[in-house]
């Protein structure tokens, strides 16, 4: 069965997570994990973005390194009380302090970080999806080796300057057609000293979608012929300009009106007409075979062929079909409805 | 430009050289050879000037046996492998052995934990004030590299990671002043290694013709010295070491066999309380002002006889004890017979002509004081030199001091005037030790120098009991009230004169004795005692660990509190770059009109609500908020857009 790929913590299987070194060499470091996450979700249930992380939401231990830096300390001062050796004493109190303050200094990395937008940019199966996350730095000290994760494995490591505003790009293989949801994002640090590991969960509902890989040697349906402009998304060559409209993931940040973002009135589109005489219908019933899965990648690999060419097409799948256009957020809504097929789920 | 992993290796292995030349003269040479060798081909490999050793099926088997066999030469060489001095060695050389297999960052970690072992060490072999900056720089580097091999992403500048270090090492120096004062310590040792052999330095139990005069020619402290009331005079400073009752005609040495009980003394005068640091000499005396009524250690032993103090084990570092001390005592009691036969016996074939000079004089005085007066104005009237180079000696070493030389140094007189005392029969001993001393005013201490080494002798006179009779102070009287350095100018190294004489050099010596004095009275000697004693200091009267666990909590918790508010403002002190400077000066100008930007508030929704407040500048400010966001969100700003951004942000007036 398609549908939605569910990758949800805490329960979900995150065997192929990265070892990320909270707990060493344990094999129950990943059951402590997971009892970790449940016992911060139902602590800190559901975020709204944006969200500033308070120090009540930073999580600390030390790293396997710091362990091993402790081990260090302590062998010191047995050494230096053993001798009665004030010198080494000193070094050892010294270093003990010094871990101390890194602890510190870690958990001050991390507390007072805003996380203020995620988004998610679909791809195909097989591709690498990728998941926007836009952090900020109020702070007038910059924040260096935040890391960016999401269950899955994917993560990104940014630095933010002092006031500033960084994207993280985390990279989801996406494996199955569906929607990939994403329902935590943790963000952590080692920074400075790779001693302690601070880290955060953001819970917030966001996904992205892994359309059908373009796949399929079957014969591009013939066109069929209509009247009417539908109004698209700029494309080269198309001149007639036809108004503004909502951002929507996906849209390239070259199309934002800019403009109408700076005077307030939200992020917006431009978008020009072009004219459609011909189109094709893709529709799900006509294409042969067993294999559902099949099917939709020969839908998905008409519809990319069909948009290199800047042809105008449709798009009927059972119950549910997409007039015809053209443009790039016309493909999308067509993939995305390959990807959504199955799941119930309006696209 | 060196990457980030690059960096990391090179931090570490800086790092863990820098070690290897602390503990250099600690270990042996061919293992801080292979330790450097290592660490260059490391440094090298992770520049990319060399490459890395190929991967082959037989390499781990090949570091596994290279590893066993450096072990035992290692074991080979000292013939253990606990002890400080083997357990270094085994440091560096595995130190070595990882830098050649180190690969990931996890074994650059490593390095430097090896090399804060070898830290360690070093700071057990020495504790010196000289060397205490040079703990200091290596555990700064130490951390920087623990920072620059954290950083993954490479974004740490080496100069940053200093930085860093320094501020998180500055601000645990609290908490480590803290716990230096207050952490209990115990006495005493729960686990003891083997300390190395070391040569022996000062006066030994054993005085040949010259051997005195060998440490005349060294600048370097016995030890030091500060009385607690006003030090007696300087002539009265006779330091007692290790007296010696057996002479060969040649060689005075102190034979225990010759144990015999010490007569009944009874103490004259005022207490003379003072505290003596002795400086390492690897021998077991220790060294007390004139007759010695009790010292401060436990394992301090007074034999009867003459009161000499030992202890059981030579001494290593620096010890310190509390003496008390009587400069004048009468004795009650004949010397028992043991002893005046132990105390008179002289080999009947040597120095034939001291033993008849002696019988002669004994002959013509009416009893042993008047004998003993009568030998010190003979040593006056004949003509004796005080000189640091006697010339040759024979076997018959007082008769060539006495009859041919006439040249000799305090213990050529002491051996001779002693074997003339035991030649007549009365009982007499040489004394070796230390007179006068060199005040040091920064301090308020006196320093003995190996070159105040001394020796006279003490004979047994019925009236006084044991008497001191210094032969050198009628020979050269001047001796008394001076150092060797003024009295003997030209014999001593030019060097050590020089240091003497200059009035500049010799003020910062003392100060830097001053220093070092300090260091080792109230750092290195910190212990559970002294810790007990800050307590009372603090008025606590009957401290204990209790109170020591409190102090330490109490300032573990004000470290805590104040590390908390210090680091409030944030982490790493980078400054912004050019547009976020330009938001920043924006925000602080509109804090004016309207309440600051909520950290999570956008600049848009920031613009428009500080444009309620002042309609007349909304879409000015809109304006600049838009820009602000299109060069932070939008692609790559240029430089011409940014310097427009920053024009606008200087001609916003409120």
């Amino acid at each position: 069965m398609p549908g939605r790929e569910t990758v949800k913590t805490p329960e979900a299987n995150v065997s192929d997570e990265r070892v990320t070194g909270v707990f060493p060499v344990f094999p129950i470091k990943d059951a402590l994990r997971r009892r970790m996450g449940a016992w911060a979700r139902r602590r800190q249930g559901d975020d709204r973005l944006p969200i500033v992380i308070s120090t009540r939401r930073v999580y600390i231990l030390p790293t396997r390194a710091g362990f091993a830096f402790a081990g260090l300390v302590l062998v010191m001062l047995l050494a230096g009380l053993n001798y009665s050796n004030s010198v080494s004493l000193l070094i050892t109190f010294l270093l003990g302090g010094f871990g101390m303050i890194a602890m510190h200094l870690t958990h001050r990395n991390l507390a007072g970080v805003a996380l203020r937008t995620v988004a998610g940019i679909d791809a195909f199966v097989g591709e690498h999806g990728r998941l926007l996350v836009t952090l900020e730095n109020s702070a007038d000290t910059a924040r260096l080796g935040l890391e960016c994760e999401v269950a899955g494995g994917a993560r990104a490591a940014v630095d933010v300057p002092a006031g500033g505003t960084v994207r993280a790009d985390l990279g989801l293989s996406l494996v199955r057609r569906g929607r990939l949801d994403v329902d935590r994002i943790t963000l952590s640090t080692r920074f400075p000293f790779g001693l302690f590991r601070a880290w955060t969960y953001v819970h917030v509902k966001t996904g992205l979608l892994a359309w059908p890989v373009p796949r399929g040697r079957r014969e591009t349906p013939p066109e069929a012929t209509s009247g009417g402009n539908t109004p698209a998304v700029h494309r080269v060559g198309d001149e007639e300009w036809a108004g503004l409209r909502e951002f929507r993931s996906g849209d390239s940040p070259r199309q934002v009106a800019w403009g109408a973002y700076a005077r307030g009135r939200g992020l917006l589109v431009k978008t020009y007409l072009s004219p459609a005489a011909h189109y094709r219908l893709f529709d799900l019933a006509t294409v042969p075979g067993a294999d559902l899965e099949r099917r939709l990648e020969q839908l998905s690999a008409w519809i990319v062929a069909a948009h290199a060419r800047g042809e105008h097409y449709g798009l009927r799948l059972a119950e549910q079909s997409l007039a015809p256009g053209a443009g790039n957020e016309h493909r999308q809504r067509c993939l995305n409805g390959l990807a959504l097929y199955g799941s119930g789920e309006a696209w | 430009m060196v990457s980030a992993a690059a960096r990391s290796t090179v931090a570490a292995t800086l790092v863990f050289v820098a070690s290897v030349l602390l503990i250099a003269l600690d270990a042996p040479a061919w293992c801080v050879v292979i330790a450097l060798g290592a660490a260059t081909w490391r440094v090298l490999v992770a520049v990319g000037y060399i490459a890395p050793l190929k991967k082959f099926a037989g390499r781990r088997f090949l570091l596994g046996a290279f590893t066993a066999a450096l072990v035992i030469a290692v074991a080979a060489s000292f013939r253990t492998l606990n002890g400080l001095a083997a357990g270094t060695a085994l440091l560096l050389v595995m130190g070595a052995l990882k830098l050649l297999e180190s690969r990931s960052r996890r074994d650059d970690g490593i390095v430097v934990g090896v090399a804060l072992f070898m830290l360690l060490a070093s700071a057990l072999a020495t504790q010196s004030l000289l060397r205490v900056p040079l703990y200091l720089l290596t555990v700064w580097g130490a951390c920087a590299a623990i920072a620059l091999i954290a950083d993954r992403g490479g974004s740490l500048a080496p100069r940053a990671a200093l930085r860093l270090a320094a501020r998180a090492l500055a601000m645990s120096i609290p908490l480590a002043a803290a716990c230096f004062l207050f952490f209990p310590r115990v006495a005493g040792q729960f686990w003891a290694l083997q300390r190395a052999d070391q040569a022996t330095s000062g006066l030994s139990d054993e005085m040949s013709p010259g051997s005195i005069s060998r440490l005349a020619n060294e600048y370097d402290p016995a030890f030091r010295v500060r009385f607690e009331d006003s030090p007696p005079p300087q002539a009265a400073l006779y330091w007692r070491g290790p007296v010696l009752n057996d002479f060969d005609g040649f060689t005075w040495r102190r034979d225990r066999s010759r144990y015999y009980p010490g007569a009944n003394l009874e103490m004259l005068g005022a207490p003379v309380r003072y505290r003596v640091s002795l400086e390492p000499t690897n021998q077991r005396w220790l060294f007390a002002l004139d007759t010695v009524d009790q010292v401060s250690r436990r394992d301090a032993f007074m034999a009867p006889a003459d009161r000499q103090l030992s202890v059981s084990e030579p001494i290593t570092g620096t010890l310190s004890y509390d003496g008390v001390s009587y400069l004048a005592t009468r004795n009650h009691g004949p010397l028992s017979t043991l002893g005046r036969r132990y105390e008179t016996t002289l080999p009947l074939d040597r120095n034939p002509r001291a033993r008849a000079l002696a019988l002669d004089l004994r002959a013509r005085s009416g009893s042993d004081a008047q004998f003993a007066r009568a030998v010190l104005d003979w040593f006056r009237d004949n003509g004796l030199e005080y000189t640091l180079e006697p010339g040759v000696t024979t076997l018959d070493s007082v008769d060539t001091t006495l009859f041919d030389s006439k040249r000799g140094f305090c213990g050529h007189f002491a051996s001779s005037y002693a074997t003339m005392m035991r030649a007549a029969g009365v009982p007499a001993r040489v004394v070796t030790g230390y007179l006068g001393g060199e005040w040091n005013p920064v301090g308020g201490y006196y320093i003995v120098r190996q070159s105040d080494a001394h020796a006279w002798t003490e004979v047994w006179l019925d009236e006084t009991g044991w008497t001191r009779i210094d032969p050198t102070a009628v020979v050269a009287p001047e001796r008394l009230q001076r150092g060797i350095f003024d009295l003997l100018p030209d014999s001593l190294p030019a060097t050590s004169m020089f240091l003497h004489n200059s009035v500049w050099l010799n003020r910062l010596e003392h100060l830097w004795d001053g220093a070092n004095h300090w260091w080792q009275e109230r750092v290195v000697e910190f212990n559970a005692g002294a810790q007990l004693d800050l307590l009372r200091d603090f008025g606590i009267d009957s401290p204990s660990w209790q109170h020591l666990g409190w102090a330490f909590a109490g300032g573990l918790v004000l470290w805590i509190a104040w590390v908390t508010l210090t680091l409030r403002r944030g982490v790493a002190r980078v400054k912004p770059d050019r547009i976020g400077r330009a938001w920043i000066r924006v925000t602080r100008k509109l804090a004016r009109i309207a309440p600051a930007r909520e950290p999570a508030e956008g600049p848009m929704e920031y613009a428009r609500r500080v444009g309620t407040h002042r309609p007349d500048l909304a879409a000015r400010i809109d304006a600049l908020a838009s820009l602000y966001a299109r060069l932070r969100f939008g692609r790559e700003a240029d430089h011409h857009q940014i310097a427009i951004f920053e024009r606008e942000v200087r001609n916003l007036t409120l």
